[in-house]
């Protein structure tokens, strides 16, 4: 803080005096080289006056301008020349006139100011506002789509506990696996909060880093195996090897959120394939399956979090926060991220950048 | 057969059961210690050969446990950490952990570390550094000797920086390394700090080696820290 006014400060008493230094130069050009008529010595300081005092803060340095304007027309354009002589007559008339220009300019600066501080001020609140609304969406959505499989765990934990006896070994076995479906489930949930709470740590900068493609897609692959270890994945790699920059923790996210989606929600009836392109300026990535396809009334609202709500209701929970986390990954990335459907299923495709040209 | 003591520092009382639990099935003596304070004073009078840790304790930094440690005992500590944390990982590794865990695993890969951990530690104790016989996983084999890696018995040829690279991962198959220590090893001490060129020559190892590089089951990345590669399959 301390440092800032410091810096004002500075910025405030070099404009003073450089404008004051370019006033007097124009004016005692004007005066010996042009012509010698004297209104247009006093118009040339007002001019460097009103200026001083719109570009500086407070009154002070719109005072010192006026005050030293005035010394300086005494000094060097009254007679005598380059003398200072405070006995002329008019000369308190001309101060006093410089002064309350200099204060009404002042004046009218600090309230304009001051008005658009509070304006942002007020831009600010209203963001915050709008942020803040959709925190409590996204944390509604999510309580609503955790409870499901939390009572499913509660449910058959408690059940194997009370009728421990009354079971065979079949059904034992069938609860273990529900509960074990459901924790891992609440577990690829609670990555993708934390996938969120990433981005809106670093604010809009997001921590990038040099990732090479084959890895982060290697990554993606493996860890979504290791939960669906049925699923069925084709990929065609480029040949060349890319290393474009990302937060790689984040991109995994969205390519095992795209993946999830195409092998469950989509029953797709095929491998999905994610195909992964060299274009020019940025490297594309594309996930196709071959299942239901989306729905296309739906297709402008699928990526802000609501495309589950207002889809049929089998749609698997949590597929449409997914998908809107996805979005605000890449939109973080400076990407783009699209969805349509194809002839036999539906098909993601995003960007992302290869160079760094946001920094 | 003389069991291994493994000494287990985890505060959660549900994880450190489950983990006890698992690792006496498995024929392990284990302890636990649920504070840092518990975990050193437990650690200097069992003597255990293996220490399983979580950096979160609620008395002490994960960190200066494993320097306490590690200034009188080089047995083999495997760290237990949250994903997201790879900065964390990478300062426990460097501070003289060697493997970690993240949070959440299951048993397979507890037994899977705890096993490479071990070998490791016995192989530096035992002999010279160098594996005395061949790496084997599926179908890849490296004679170390001969400098010679075969797939399927098929000769695969590799720059003398590739092979150098997968023969230091190989020797250590099973355990993480970071990149920091690859570099250090393969370009020396005055390497660059950017890994970049070890990251793109692995890249093309990958292509070389790896059926599907989108699937790798020889070099796994661990995104962030470095590379582990596939447990040797001929030990023990």
């Amino acid at each position: 803080m301390k440092k800032d006014t410091i810096q004002q400060l500075l910025h405030d008493l070099t404009a003073t005096a450089g404008l004051l230094l370019l006033t007097t130069i124009l004016t005692f050009l004007l005066f010996f080289r042009v012509s010698d008529n004297p209104i247009n010595i006093a118009l040339f300081y007002i001019v460097g006056i009103i200026t001083i005092a719109r570009y500086t803060n407070g009154y002070f340095f719109g005072i010192f301008a006026s005050v030293f304007g005035i010394i300086l027309i005494n000094c060097f354009f009254t007679y005598p020349y380059f003398n200072i002589d405070f006995s002329l007559p008019d000369y308190p008339f001309s101060f006093l006139c410089m002064l309350t220009l200099s204060l009404i300019t002042s004046t009218t600066t600090s309230h304009m100011k001051r008005q658009t501080k509070a304006l942002a001020a007020h831009e600010k609140q209203l963001l915050e506002a709008e942020k803040e609304k959709m925190r409590a969406n996204l944390l509604r959505a999510i309580s609503h789509d955790l409870r499901t499989p939390l009572t499913s765990i509660l449910g058959a934990s408690a059940a194997m506990d009370e009728h421990w006896n009354n079971y065979d070994n079949t059904e034992h076995q069938e609860l273990i696996r529900h509960i074990h479906d459901d924790a891992s489930w609440l577990l690829n949930m609670v990555e993708n909060l934390l996938s969120v709470t990433h981005i809106q740590t670093e604010g809009s900068k997001l921590k990038t880093t040099p990732e090479i493609v084959d890895e982060v897609v290697a990554e993606s692959v493996t860890r979504l195996k290791k939960r669906l270890p049925d699923s069925e994945i084709h990929v065609t790699l480029p040949t060349e090897i890319l290393m474009i920059p990302m937060d790689a923790m984040l991109i995994e996210q969205v390519l095992i959120n795209l993946m999830e989606n195409a092998l469950i929600h989509a029953n797709t009836k095929h491998a999905v394939e994610l195909i992964v392109e060299d274009q020019n300026e940025h490297v594309q990535f594309r996930i196709i399956d071959y299942g239901i396809g989306l729905n296309e009334n739906y297709l402008d609202h699928i990526f802000d979090g609501t495309y589950s709500l207002a889809a049929s209701s089998d749609v698997h929970k949590g597929f449409g926060i997914g998908l809107s986390i996805c979005q605000s990954i890449i939109t973080a990335h400076h990407g783009t991220i699209t969805a349509k459907n194809h002839s036999a299923g539906a098909e993601f495709t995003f960007t992302l950048p290869k160079e760094n040209n946001h920094e | 057969m003389n069991k291994f003591t493994i000494l287990v520092i985890e505060d959660e009382k549900n994880i450190s059961d489950f983990i006890s639990k698992s690792l006496t099935y498995q024929g392990y003596r284990v302890c636990c210690a649920y504070t840092g304070k518990e975990a050193l004073s437990l650690a200097s009078s069992l003597c255990p050969d293996i220490f399983l840790l979580d950096l979160g304790l609620p008395d002490m930094d994960g960190m200066e446990i494993i320097k306490q440690i590690r200034s009188w005992s080089g047995r083999p500590i495997i760290v237990v950490s949250a994903r997201t944390q790879e900065d964390d990982k990478v300062r426990a590794l460097d501070a003289g952990a060697d493997d970690y865990l993240t949070k959440p695993f299951g048993t397979s890969e507890l037994m899977a570390r705890i096993r490479a951990s071990l070998r490791n530690s016995s192989r530096l104790h035992n002999d010279h550094g160098l594996p005395l016989h061949p790496y084997h996983a599926k179908d890849l084999k490296i004679d170390f000797f001969k400098r010679i890696i075969t797939i399927q018995g098929e000769p695969v040829h590799l720059t003398p920086i590739e092979y150098k690279i997968v023969a230091f991962l190989a020797q250590n198959s099973g355990k993480v390394m970071t990149y920091s220590a690859v570099m250090n090893n393969v370009w020396g001490p005055y390497a660059e700090s950017d890994n970049k060129i070890l990251r793109v020559n692995m890249a093309n190892i990958r292509r070389k080696l790896e059926i599907n590089p989108a699937e790798p089951v020889y070099i796994f990345t661990e995104v962030g820290v470095g590379y582990r590669m596939a447990d040797d399959e001929d030990n023990e």
